[in-house]
């Protein structure tokens, strides 16, 4: 008679298979990042190299930047845990639990949404922020409710800006010589547009930095790897082939923000198609698309429940945009919607087993009824904010 | 449902493992040990110690709501009842009997005469005396599907064996391919049906092969071949192939009765001969045996016997880093000390040696929620398990989740999901009462 382990049904995983665990998502993820890191340095550092605007060194620094930005995420991640944890506290287990923590991909991720000359004094901080205030704090991988990378950008961008804009900002060496560049993104001079209440043309938006196709193959100015777009359809090509991602939430995302924008300029008198497209291609929705909204921890996991993420974050994205006075509509509504991916779990959740019965139904109209409301009023306010709030004066007068 | 188009998984098979050998008779073992437990029912014993038993003897019963009788599977002497290793987990009260080798049978086994003329209630009584239950592992008492009110019109023999590694079902077909066919004939006829159906995977060709050889003699009977998929063997999976419509709790609501291959088989020989369940096929494989077989073995039998007719377990198994599963590798039990007795829901034991490695935490990447056959969300019901929030478990519908164990298979980080699940499936059950 031997004595045997126990275990729990059932007792064949696909994880034990090599190549077919978490490791392997994380990796592909990190393969999936390359195109753009390597679009970034080309468009930062090569070709402003070439074009004899800086030195040798300055070429390799966007390189560096990203590459800094995982090395620091995973120093802090390491010094979290030796900290935390006084009883192991020895190289050995704290390299174990790294192996686990993934901490090299938040940072990698913010380092690209960053601008190119952005100090590493304030890429440390936004590192601090997003892997041991975001993840960390929050209970480690898997626990995280805000995602890390995105949390560190935002906060980064809300305090920082101006040492950010005194380093360099968002111009590599080339761009910076170029006077139709006025002094910002393509969404900042929108931002202009949209604060003194002046008409917009395709003369003003998208001429200065020649037309929609720069805008697809990324020589714009904007963050390191947030930019171009074909680099970032390579990575989520890759991903979904690689199944790691569903094709349909980005695709919901982008389609979304297109129509809604569509709306918006029709409303605003802009009926062109290149107004949608020119609002899918800048301020980072390409880049939310495949590699935040996708990111598994912070978003959720039923298919019905993506489908609704997306739906939602589209038309936020647009509302905070085009409404509101963020330029970077994009990390406002994702870190907003982060906090909602929780519910929106759990309601989808039910939805799906229970179809529109009892309960699903009642939870069914509950999303329904906010994501109408909140669709109506971004396109009735996108007019004129006080034509919004017409009705609601009304209804207080009569009271 | 929106994205509804979850329907199982394939999964390596590893069946060649068990099918190396034709299926092994094991008939005679020195002493069984029968046990006196079914499915959390106690059963009553109606011998005593020293008493000579007789094979097809009853030998213990058990009768209230639902009636159940377990026979001895060999003659001989009851040396005693002592506590055995239960396919539950568990150990149970067993009568053991020791063989006296001289095969004497039970008055009552004999050659059935009249068996065309048998009607209906004659056929489901021979189903209850001979104490034919479930064979796939359920364990069901069969004759309990037939006293249904609902008007039936299909038998459905479940040929299908979806889980890997077990070949027990297969097997005993290829050997007794015409009883099976009489077995599910005598089901129709105790349904009052008209049809029968035996579904079976669609790469076990020389099931259809054997089948289609015997068709002529049974017009009734139609072949249905299934996808190689996990769980392709499940009851709402295969009434679903099989005549297109589905049902909430049971098959009798659209009238389609679903039995087990091998429940068949032993129904045949109970009609005919009133042999009744006294033996059954069991696979002895997995990658820790030395040379897996299958046996059609008395109930009873200790399952270390076996595995020694088999070699033993390969050399150099550590057996602290292997499992010794009882059933089939998805839905199994591990057993601890491998002194296993054989019942009449043990398909399939399984030593199999496994790896660990670091498991990361849980990621959210929805993998088990987009496998799920039933479109449950696990993550979500094993977060409201660990709050142990009753309410948004019956939202959740926890208790639609049969424990395929897919969730678990497909994590990649390597939770311990369906065991949430099921034990969420118990809070709901307290927590309702």
């Amino acid at each position: 008679m031997a004595r045997f382990a126990g275990g729990k049904a059932p007792f064949l995983r696909i994880s034990d298979q090599k190549g077919k665990n978490t490791n392997t998502i994380m990796r592909d993820f990190l393969i999936a990042l390359l195109p753009v890191v390597l679009f970034s340095w080309y468009k930062n550092g090569i070709q402003v190299f070439l074009d004899g605007n800086i030195n040798f060194f300055e070429m390799l620094y966007p390189l560096f930047l990203i590459i800094m930005g995982g090395f620091l995420s995973v120093v802090m991640e390491g010094i979290f845990f030796y900290v935390t944890d006084k009883k192991n506290n020895n190289l050995k287990s704290i390299s174990h639990k790294l192996t686990t923590s993934y901490a090299v991909i938040p940072g990698i991720i913010l380092a690209l949404l960053l601008p190119i000359y952005t100090p590493i004094w304030v890429l440390m901080v936004a590192t601090f922020i997003a892997t041991i205030i975001g993840k960390m704090l929050f209970g480690g991988f898997g626990h995280n409710i805000f995602n890390p990378a995105l949390l560190g950008y935002v906060i980064v961008g809300f305090t920082l800006s101006g040492f950010i804009t005194d380093a360099g900002g968002v111009f590599n060496g080339s761009e910076v010589l170029i006077d139709s560049y006025a002094s910002a993104t393509p969404l900042g001079i929108f931002a202009q547009f949209s604060n003194t209440g002046e008409a917009f043309s395709f003369a003003t938006l998208v001429e200065p930095y020649g037309n929609l196709w720069n805008f697809f193959i990324g020589t714009i100015p904007g963050g390191l790897g947030e930019t171009s777009a074909l680099a970032i359809l390579i990575g989520g090509i890759w991903l979904v082939a690689r199944k790691i991602i569903k094709w349909y939430t980005p695709v919901i995302y982008i389609g979304t923000v297109f129509i809604l924008s569509w709306i918006i300029g029709i409303n605003v008198g802009e009926s062109g198609i290149w107004f949608p497209t020119y609002s899918i291609l800048t301020g980072g929705v390409m880049f939310a698309a495949v590699f935040m909204i996708t990111e598994p921890v912070t978003t959720p996991t039923n298919p019905l429940g993506k489908v609704v993420f997306a739906l939602f974050l589209g038309t936020l994205t647009v509302l905070f945009r085009f409404v509101g006075n963020l330029p970077e509509g994009v990390a406002t509504s994702l870190i907003l919607m982060n906090i909602f991916a929780i519910p929106i779990d759990t309601y989808s959740g039910i939805i799906r087993t229970r179809g529109f019965k009892k309960p699903g139904l009642s939870f069914a109209s509950v999303l329904f009824v906010i994501f109408i409301i909140i669709v109506a009023y971004t396109i009735i306010a996108s007019v004129n904010m006080y034509t919004a709030f017409l009705p609601i004066i009304n209804i207080w007068q009569v009271i | 449902m929106i994205f509804h188009k979850a329907k199982g998984i394939q999964i390596e098979g590893k069946k060649e493992l068990c099918k190396r050998h034709p299926l092994a008779d094991y008939l005679n073992p020195d002493s069984v040990y029968i046990p006196l437990v079914h499915r959390n029912l106690k059963l009553e014993p109606q011998v005593k110690v020293g008493d000579l038993v007789k094979i097809g003897q009853v030998i213990a019963q058990f009768k209230t709501y639902a009636s159940f009788i377990t026979h001895a599977s060999i003659s001989g002497e009851v040396k005693s009842i002592k506590k055995v290793w239960h396919s539950t987990g568990k150990m149970v009260d067993a009568i053991e009997i020791e063989n006296d080798h001289k095969n004497t049978l039970d008055e009552s086994i004999k050659e059935r005469k009249n068996v065309n003329e048998l009607t209906r209630e004659e056929l489901i009584d021979i189903m209850r005396d001979a104490g034919i239950t479930g064979m796939g592992g359920a364990g069901f008492p069969s004759y309990i599907k037939y006293q249904t009110k609902e008007n039936i019109d299909t038998v459905i023999i479940n040929a299908v064996e979806c889980e890997p590694y077990l070949t027990c079902d297969y097997q005993f077909i290829i050997k007794f391919p015409e009883k099976l066919l009489k077995g599910a004939t005598y089901m129709m006829r105790a349904a009052g049906a008209d049809e029968v159906v035996v579904a079976y995977k669609v790469y076990n060709t020389k099931i259809e092969e054997e089948l289609n050889k015997l068709t002529e003699k049974y017009p009734h009977v139609k072949l249905s071949p299934v996808k190689d998929i996990y769980p392709a063997g499940w009851e709402k999976y295969i009434v679903e192939q099989v005549t297109g419509k589905t049902y909430t709790s049971l098959p009798a609501e659209i009238g389609v009765i679903v039995n087990n291959s091998a429940t068949a088989i032993v129904y045949a020989d109970a009609v005919e001969k009133n042999i009744p369940l006294i033996s059954r096929p069991i696979s002895i494989t997995g990658e820790g045996i030395n040379d897996p077989k299958t046996f059609f073995a008395p109930l009873g039998t200790k399952v270390s016997e076996l595995i020694e007719q088999c070699g033993g377990y390969v050399e150099g198994l550590d057996p602290m880093k292997a499992n010794y599963i009882a059933g089939g590798p998805m839905t199994g039990r591990a057993i601890f000390i491998d002194d296993l007795v054989m019942d009449d829901t043990l398909g399939a034991v399984i030593v199999k040696p496994f790896i660990t490695w670091e498991y990361p935490e849980c990621l959210g990447c929805g993998r088990c929620a987009d496998v799920c056959p039933v479109y449950l969300t696990p993550t979500e019901i094993k977060k409201a398990y660990e709050r142990k929030d009753v309410k948004l478990l019956d939202y959740l519908d926890t208790k639609k989740c049969m424990q395929c164990g897919l969730c678990s298979y497909v994590c990649p980080s390597h939770v311990e999901i369906t065991d949430s699940v099921s034990k969420g499936i118990d809070l709901l059950r307290k927590g309702a009462k």
